[in-house]
């Protein structure tokens, strides 16, 4: 058991840095500034969809549709700002109530129905796929009008001020700093155990290393990216439901055994359904950065994307049965499919080659996640 | 002495942490049938995966031998061949198959590359036959009852020419008939040669049955009495390491209380559109008293308390009124959160998140009394809510962290009841709480059942052990069939007056 927590919490790590020595032999900029801020942009997209996708899998369900749901709400969004005038906030607030209009309407037919939800997200799949191009006419539709920036299309363009990127990520550091020893007191205060001074100290310096390294390592290039500073908040919220709130322990205990769960008094439909509705504002934050990426909405985006955030979950060590997994580890899982995709662009990987390297992932991490529920 | 058929030597067995295992001998002879006793985690199991292969050669210390041959079984495999069948109280078989393809699984008789059906089935109702099991070949698993199957794994295993079976707890589930049906079997196949180990924490049965008695406890084989040389008291005293005088410690409470849970011609279907199942059932429960209620397999009790939780059935007519208020439709939310809660009779299945911590189990139904500032949970204060319930019943784990999965089955029985309680309930439905744990838990049920009703709580226990029953209830209702077979006060309890109830041959005494 004990062995098997070391490998597993080592093996992600240790994952990373062998691709990112592989990509950066070679092609040393990978490494560099200009990639790696790239880099960044993309993870946040992809790690913002997994860590939706992460709520649901903990309930032992799943979304095929997420990926045409990218598209689809990106769509509205750049119809409604380019075709129609809207101002990017409305356009952004009627593709988000769409979002989660679809999303609590699927989330409802799971539960209510009990339909499984593979077949109503492979329904939502091709469904929003159709309507995405219905929406977008089968066209390109940027998220601007001629070169006016807008909410929308600086989503994924903008970079925090050096300085004003330095102190978000001092700001943030005083914080955590202050959250964990808030913990410490209140824990020391009902005579539980609490780690040594020295080791939270430790923790907490790491922290600070890591953060102000990370914003001063993207000042080298333009700054900090606001798409950084989306998946953060992200982050950070499903953190908090997953971690300190009934919710997420519900999510987890539905997943571990429904029918324990139900006769425990817990309004499992509900909490499917929440789940499910949450899914749809990430999926909106998504499609939102990932039409801006792109520039427009065209027929392809968002393609694929559901298979990215399931990976991403499942390489972070989330069971596909439900009931297990961390967002650390989603984070890191959607690090390693991003750094993957992003190092075969950079080297110039065919096509071809890169479905083929993605589905090889996917596999793999399925089959770590059976030999990790087997122990 | 007979020459040992099948011998353990000097068995030691580690995890992480434990030793499950520590120079236990075992041997087994030819036509015996040899009962294996101890409480949960005395090491049983881990003896029996030892021998089936499970844990193979090489996870382990020590020999084993059968035939006098020092044997090394690498998997499940290796023993069935050498003629070791395992039958667990998880049957192996497949509930969408026929009886024939379930007997056959895995060595389906072919001929020309094609499956010969009409051979196998012709075999299976030999088989069948042989067993004197009117069961038609052709029959899905998933029909059968629990006794059946059994019934039917235990065919499985002599098709397989397996000179030794193993049968871990077989009559957990199993009526009295039932029990009855496979003891026989049993001493059939004994007198035929097969050897048997039996492990049953129902000693009356060890007692009908085994021919020599081993009792293992912490992990070490205590010693091997010959049955006629044995007695109830002394296996008692060697499983638990101590003596135990009174078996079942109910103090009745002096004075009553109010009327927590009335209930008034409540009939229910399984569905809507279906016919009833439970008929016109009447009972009032008051503060500080235990309820009993008894029944043949089928009876309705699980249902009735799955019912009153809201967690089965749709009611057609009657009342329940909780407190003096009615509730005409329970859920098990609304249940919790008006007092009455319900602890499952599996509770693998409907009570506990295996994977999961005690901790995590404990507080499960009780979340919203620690959410504070936010909507975010109060950690330190669940903390401490799940230490006081962790020590109160005195959950043998290394801490509130340890994964329930992972504790034996009475272990994991008081985390269902912690959960249940720290829900702060009046009325709490207990629905066999001690099926599958040993003696000493079992007391600490009894005795939790006391410290309950002395707090005021009123206590609904089902239990299909008669001893059990009329040991810890005030009063004991017998159902037959969904429908009230009998109302007993303490003074009227004997087990002949209860089962003539139970089968419906209700005395004057009826309510």
């Amino acid at each position: 058991m004990k062995s098997a927590s070391v490998f597993k919490n080592l093996a992600m790590p240790m994952a990373l840095v062998v691709i990112a020595a592989f990509f950066a032999v070679k092609e040393p900029a990978f490494l560099g500034p200009r990639n790696l801020t790239q880099l960044l942009i993309e993870f946040s997209i992809v790690a913002t969809l997994a860590l939706g996708m992460f709520m649901i899998i903990l309930t032992g369900n799943i979304d095929l549709s997420v990926g045409s749901g990218v598209g689809l709400v990106g769509g509205v969004s750049a119809v409604l700002v380019f075709q129609h005038n809207w101002p990017a906030p409305l356009a952004m607030l009627a593709g988000l109530s769409a979002a989660l209009m679809l999303w609590s309407l699927m989330g409802t037919l799971i539960v209510k129905q009990r339909i499984p939800s593979f077949i109503i997200t492979l329904g939502g799949l091709l469904i929003f796929k159709g309507l995405f191009w219905l929406v977008i006419q089968n066209s390109t539709i940027p998220v601007s009008r001629g070169d006016t920036d807008n909410l929308f299309s600086i989503l994924t363009t903008y970079y925090l001020p050096k300085t004003v990127g330095l102190a978000v990520a001092a700001g943030l550091v005083l914080v955590l700093g202050f959250i964990q020893w808030r913990a410490r007191a209140a824990r020391a205060s009902h005579q539980l155990p609490v780690p040594s001074v020295a080791q939270a100290l430790a923790k907490w310096v790491a922290m600070a290393v890591g953060l102000i390294g990370l914003a001063i390592v993207c000042n080298h290039f333009r700054g900090v990216p606001l798409s950084l500073l989306i998946l953060g908040a992200t982050a950070f919220t499903v953190y908090f439901l997953t971690r300190h709130t009934p919710f997420g322990r519900y999510l987890y205990a539905i997943g571990g055994n429904e029918e324990a769960a139900v006769l425990s008094g817990i309004a499992v439909d509900r909490i499917v359904i929440g789940a499910y509705v949450l899914m749809g504002v990430t999926v909106a934050l998504t499609g939102f950065m990932m039409t801006a990426y792109s520039g427009a909405a065209t027929t392809t985006v968002g393609d694929l994307m559901e298979l990215d955030a399931i990976a991403a979950c499942v390489i972070g060590g989330t069971a596909l049965k439900g009931g297990r997994g961390t967002v650390w580890g989603v984070l890191f899982g959607a690090l390693i499919m991003t750094s993957l995709l992003n190092g075969m662009t950079l080297l110039a990987v065919s096509p071809e080659m890169k479905f083929i390297a993605r589905g090889a992932v996917l596999a793999l991490a399925v089959w770590m996640d059976v030999k990790l529920a087997k122990r | 002495m007979p020459a040992a058929l099948l011998e353990a030597r000097h068995l030691t067995k580690k995890f992480p942490g434990v030793v499950a295992l520590r120079e236990v001998a075992f041997d087994l002879r030819a036509g015996e049938i040899h009962a294996l006793c101890g409480e949960n985690g005395a090491g049983k199991s881990t003896l029996i995966k030892l021998l089936s292969g499970i844990h193979p050669h090489g996870s382990y210390e020590g020999e084993l031998h059968v035939d006098g041959r020092t044997v090394k079984f690498s998997n499940i495999r290796d023993a069935e061949a050498a003629g070791i069948a395992v039958i667990t109280q998880e049957f192996a078989l497949v509930d969408e198959l026929s009886v024939a393809e379930n007997i056959f699984l895995g060595r389906e008789p072919c001929r020309r590359g094609c499956i010969d059906w009409l051979g196998m089935n012709r075999r299976a109702s030999e088989l069948l036959a042989d067993f004197g099991l009117a069961i038609a070949p052709e029959t899905p698993v998933s029909v059968l009852g629990i006794g059946q199957k059994q019934l039917l794994e235990i065919v499985r295993a002599m098709d397989k020419k397996s000179r030794v079976l193993v049968l871990d707890e077989p009559t957990a589930a199993l009526t009295e008939q039932e029990v009855a049906v496979l003891l026989d079997h049993l001493r059939r196949l004994r007198t035929q040669g097969t050897a048997c180990i039996y492990i049953s924490h129902k000693l009356d049965e060890v007692f009908a049955i085994a021919d020599r008695i081993t009792i293992l406890r912490d992990g070490a084989s205590i010693t091997t009495l010959e049955t006629p040389a044995a007695s109830v008291p002394l296996v008692i005293k060697h499983m638990v390491g101590r003596e135990i005088t009174d078996l079942f410690p109910r103090k009745p409470s002096l004075q009553l209380g109010d009327v927590q849970l009335a209930v008034r011609g409540l009939s229910v279907a399984p569905t809507a559109g279906e016919a009833a199942f439970l008929h016109e059932i009447s009972f009032e429960l008051r503060a500080g008293e235990v309820l009993g209620f008894g029944g043949l397999m089928g009876a309705g009790r699980t249902e009735l308390l799955m019912h009153l939780f809201g967690a089965w059935g749709h009611r057609m007519a009657g009342d329940v009124a909780l407190r003096g208020t009615p509730y005409p439709k329970p859920d098990p939310r609304t249940s919790i959160r008006r007092g009455l809660v319900l602890a499952s009779e599996d509770r693998r299945r409907y009570g506990l998140v295996l994977q999961q911590e005690i901790a995590f189990n404990l507080s499960l139904s009780s979340l919203r009394q620690f959410v504070g500032f936010g909507g975010q949970l109060n950690a330190p204060a669940e903390h401490v809510r799940n230490q006081h319930f962790f020590n109160s019943l005195r959950v043998k784990a290394p801490s509130q962290h340890a994964r329930v999965g992972g504790l034996s089955g009475g272990n994991q029985q008081k985390v269902v009841l912690g959960k249940a309680l720290m829900t702060g309930p009046t009325v709490v439905m207990l629905d066999e709480p001690t099926r599958g744990i040993d003696v000493g838990a079992k007391l600490e049920v009894y005795e939790l059942i006391n410290r309950l009703t002395a707090e005021g709580k009123a206590v609904i226990l089902v239990s299909s052990e008669l001893p059990e029953l009329m040991g810890m209830s005030d009063r004991i209702i017998m159902l037959h069939e969904g429908h009230l077979g009998g109302h007993f006060t303490r003074a009227e309890f004997t087990q002949e007056r209860l089962l003539a109830a139970a089968m419906g041959r209700a005395p004057a005494a009826a309510a």
